[in-house]
């Protein structure tokens, strides 16, 4: 459903990604771990071209997205994004907030789409709050907010990028566990993240960047209890 | 010194018509100028580079030059080219394009002051850049701009007593009047500083009050 081909990034000089392959098939979760700096916010990023790959191919569902002639617009519709720090829409109300796109990109009527947005605040346990501003929430209530409103373009796939980092503790468990119930429902999705618990009990396939590169990748199983590369060693034992 | 206003009274009419011009001529320019601006902010953070390199030459070039310059080649340069305009006209575009320089930068600060996660968000949702722009930054760029943009209204309405050396009727140009008919050359001017400094100080309270419900109002 998703591949993408030896992706390359660079900011400048500084070359960010060095040749990353990977392929996401539906349904699948793909976990990307690995320390800050390693660039796999970056790959996330250039699968909805939220930033230009330098050089490499990213085929969604077997169109190839950084084509000139691709219409991205259309692309990201198929690719909702769930970010660190949120990025609600400070000046609507939640219902507002997921209401805003299928009304205007998908021409969505407005009743329908309200039908919609108050099926998924259901779902993300804020059926209460739909005529609160984001400043009125807490950060695990805005960051499920932020999954139902991208929810509601009726994405194909899913990307979260570092979706609890911004997080206090007690909060992420709320988070992951929307997240969890999205991938029981068979979404596909690619999760960045630090969240090494979520990581083996929720990844059909875990990958670890370093550097820009892909270095280690399999099952949770085999990247957590077996990991081959003294990289990913080293990593864990920093972390865990 | 001899101060003697007991002539004065007579001419309260002009100060009237002084005073409605220059409110008029400022309200107008400053419309025609924001809107102007908004024109060149877009230009000037257009990503096509001849675009954007238009858009910062005329901000730099109104920002760079005297406002009774930018008068003087309207009003007298021009007329060379076959070009002319009345003076109301002129005092009217020389502001507006003044205000635009200014104004364009109000425009673009605001808009950049917008969170970049905004855009990227919008755009992740599959909307277009100009869709993202009308439907979510500029309307949180505005309450950004609204408060600048009284500030340059007030500004205005203190230079546009510029437009007096072209001959526009505004208030500037009726203390000139009533000097000349009255021969005193303090007292009209003391007149109109005063109506200057009450106006901007009346438009400034108001200005604030707005700016602290915009700001009570805001549920952000």
């Amino acid at each position: 459903m998703i591949r993408v081909d030896n992706l390359h990034k660079n900011f400048g000089n500084l070359e960010v990604l060095k040749g990353v392959s990977l392929e996401v098939k539906k349904g699948e979760v793909l976990v990307i771990i690995g320390p800050s700096g390693s660039g796999k916010s970056t790959i996330l990023r250039c699968i909805n071209l939220l930033e230009e790959p330098t050089k490499g191919d990213i085929y969604i569902e077997g169109e190839k997205i950084n084509d000139k002639k691709a219409d991205i617009n259309k692309i990201r519709q198929k690719v909702g994004m769930v970010f660190q720090h949120f990025n609600l829409f400070p000046n609507m109300t939640a219902i507002d907030n997921i209401t805003l796109a299928p009304v205007k990109v998908k021409k969505m009527d407005k009743k329908d789409a309200e039908d919609i947005a108050i099926k998924l605040l259901k779902k993300v346990g804020l059926e209460d709050k739909r005529d609160s501003y984001p400043v009125k929430l807490s950060g695990g209530q805005k960051q499920r907010l932020a999954i139902a409103r991208a929810l509601a373009m009726q994405p194909d796939v899913m990307l979260f990028d570092e979706p609890t980092s911004a997080l206090d503790p007690e909060m992420v468990k709320e988070v992951l566990n929307v997240m969890k119930e999205l991938a029981n429902e068979g979404m596909t999705m690619i999760v960045v993240t630090h969240e090494m618990g979520f990581a083996r009990e929720v990844a059909d396939r875990v990958i670890f960047v370093d550097d820009g590169v892909i270095v280690e990748e399999g099952t949770p199983k085999e990247v957590f209890e077996n990991p081959k590369n003294p990289r990913t060693r080293e990593f864990f034992s920093k972390i865990l | 010194m001899n101060l003697d206003f007991s002539s004065m009274p007579q001419y309260t009419q002009l100060f009237i018509n002084g005073i409605i011009m220059t409110i008029e001529l400022t309200l107008i320019s400053v419309a025609i100028g924001a809107v102007l601006g908004l024109i060149v902010a877009l230009m000037k953070m257009s990503s096509v580079k001849v675009i954007s390199f238009i858009g910062s030459a005329y901000v730099e070039i109104i920002r760079g030059t005297p406002l009774l310059v930018q008068i003087l080649i309207i009003y007298n340069g021009l007329p060379q080219f076959g070009i002319k305009f009345p003076g109301f006209v002129v005092g009217i575009i020389a502001l507006s394009m003044n205000s635009a320089g200014y104004v364009a930068e109000i425009i673009r600060s605001g808009i950049q002051a917008v969170d970049p996660g905004q855009m990227e968000a919008s755009r992740s949702l599959g909307m277009s850049h100009s869709m993202a722009m009308r439907y979510v930054i500029i309307p949180q760029a505005i309450k950004n701009i609204l408060p600048a943009l009284g500030n340059e209204f007030i500004v205005m309405l203190k230079e546009s007593s510029i437009v007096s050396v072209i001959g526009f009727a505004d208030l500037t140009r009726q203390a000139e009047i009533v000097s000349s008919v009255t021969y005193r050359a303090f007292e009209p001017l003391i007149i109109i500083a005063a109506i200057y400094f009450i106006m901007t100080l009346v438009f400034s309270r108001l200005l604030s009050k707005f700016e602290r419900r915009l700001r009570s109002g805001d549920t952000r």
